[in-house]
């Protein structure tokens, strides 16, 4: 990885294909085949390897913090595939600019690659999040003696841009142990007339209000906020599956009530990137059981093994020490900067 | 009596999930992954478990990430577990067809408890080294054939570093 920004190599790249091209904040965005080409051209890197790494910085929902603005069809967080490399197009995000300025060392390091993490390549490091790391890295700057356990505490615990919630063992992963991190969504018992709200607001001409909305007072489970690993759409096929009688459910009740799921309806209201489904429980089902039933289907939540490459506090401060030397406040404040623009902003709002 | 990790017996399993609208938790609860396996036995499919769910049953201190399974080699069998598989996978349409069973070494499918891999190359080879160190298990009220610590300490330690 890139040793003053911890983008990886392949990223920084394609950052670097972006920005020879002069596809900048602000500017132009420019077709991803051109930088599919230039990739091949200038470094050997085959299309479609190039593609998907591109595709993995422009969806919203992967990276805390975006490197890359998509323009076009980047696929959904179910199973669309992305468009041909043809049809979209790409430029940097600010915060994209800030890495390739420190990789170059027009600024100090900066902490991108350890607020990103690697998970969404299926790797171990979990992302944290952006402003808790500058901030944990500001206050050992100031006070270097600052205790570790100060340190975790200002970083907090792993955060996703889905807004999923985290369970696991985080004293463990925060003293660079292993640990399996549960990512699951948010399921909240509501009513009828809340998703009918919510329906509403979304707006878009021609999508019916789900037809069990005219019982307004009627229990609902809504589930949104899915784990960024999630496919969606498999989320719908796995409860409709659990709701499926099978013939095996006969000679095993125990098992049959276990594994099953009492749904009567499951509708998908996603709509302009907000993922969310609704279902509706079966008669005579408690909505806080099915609530809990719907927890442990997977995509609703799922585990993930996870570790730091060393105990947190020791990674923060390794991190100010390998670089002590250089204007690390400056770089940081270019961070923050970039994190707070407009641009950056939607793109961290699109999940 | 193989020894059984608390939870298992537990028939109401809790996911230890969070509370409506709660930030973040710590602490993880049952790993539904495991029905998975029942689901397989209760299909009449023959395997043993190994792996992460298999230790996790003999009450070994690991995280379950998904259901590991060695299959019986047998026309039969593979047939069962063909139709299992069918029912079990979110998309049935990726289950491997009956004669790719035949050859393939391992089945992988997404079901709505977590990711299956059934060893099928594995049972060709070990099956019979497998067999008889491993004991039923019961999850709910389905008896799961479960390796022995040992040797699925011994797999685990084949493919994995920790």
């Amino acid at each position: 990885m890139g040793q003053r920004s911890g983008v990886g190599l392949v990223e920084l790249a394609i950052l670097e294909a972006l920005d020879a091209r002069r596809a900048r904040p602000g500017g132009r965005a420019v077709s991803c085949e051109k930088v599919l080409a230039a990739l091949e051209d200038e470094i050997g890197l085959a299309r479609g390897y190039a593609y998907q790494v591109l595709i993995d910085l422009a969806q919203p929902w992967k990276l805390p913090v975006p490197l890359i603005e998509g323009i076009g069809n980047f696929g959904s967080r179910g199973n669309d595939p992305p468009a041909s490399p043809r049809y979209t197009e790409a430029r940097l995000s600010r915060v994209g600019q800030v890495a390739l300025a420190a990789e170059r060392g027009q600024i100090a390091p900066v902490p991108i690659g350890m607020i990103n993490g690697n998970t969404h390549r299926e790797g171990i490091r979990p992302p944290l999040r952006p402003a808790a790391v500058i901030d944990a890295i500001r206050q050992v700057l100031l006070k270097p003696r600052l205790s570790g356990p100060v340190i975790t505490g200002i970083v907090g615990p792993p955060e996703f841009i889905t807004g999923c919630t985290v369970t696991g063992d985080l004293a463990a992963l925060a003293a660079g142990q292993y640990a399996e991190l549960g990512l699951h969504a948010r399921v909240t018992v509501t009513d009828a007339a809340e998703v009918r709200d919510r329906v509403a607001k979304a707006a878009i001409p021609g999508h019916r209000l789900p037809g069990f909305t005219r019982d307004l007072g009627r229990p609902v489970i809504v589930i949104d906020k899915f784990p960024p690993y999630a496919n969606t759409d498999d989320v719908g096929l796995s409860i409709g599956k659990r709701a499926e009688e099978y013939s095996w459910h006969a000679h095993h009740p125990e098992l049959a009530a276990l594994t099953g799921l009492p749904v009567t309806d499951v509708r998908d209201l996603s709509a302009r990137g907000d993922y969310w489904y609704v279902c509706l429980p079966a008669d005579g089902t408690p909505p806080q059981v099915l609530r809990e039933e719907l927890l442990k289907v997977h995509g609703v939540s799922i585990y993930i093994t996870t570790r730091l490459p060393r105990p947190l506090p020791t990674m923060i401060r390794t991190w100010i020490r390998a670089h002590q030397h250089e204007d690390l406040p400056g770089s940081l404040t270019a961070l923050e900067i970039a994190l707070a623009s407009r641009q950056q902003r939607r793109l961290m709002a699109a999940c | 009596v193989p020894s059984v990790n608390a939870a298992a017996k537990v028939p109401a399993v809790s996911a230890n999930a969070p509370a409506d609208g709660e930030p973040a938790l710590t602490g993880r609860g049952f790993p539904a992954v495991v029905l998975a396996a029942a689901v397989l036995a209760a299909e009449r499919v023959s395997g043993v478990l190994v792996g992460s769910a298999a230790l996790w049953l003999r009450a070994e201190p690991v995280a379950v990430g998904d259901v590991d399974v060695v299959i019986e080699p047998g026309e039969a069998n593979l047939r069962r577990l063909h139709e299992a598989l069918a029912g079990l996978a979110v998309r049935p349409g990726a289950v491997p067809a009956l004669h790719r069973l035949r050859e393939i070494s391992i089945a992988t499918v997404f079901s709505s408890y977590g990711r299956v891999d059934c060893m099928l190359e594995r049972g060709r080879r070990d099956w019979e080294w497998l067999r008889p160190g491993a004991g039923y298990v019961p999850v709910a009220d389905v008896r799961v054939l479960v390796a022995s610590a040992a040797d699925a300490w011994a797999l685990r330690s084949r493919f994995r570093k920790r």
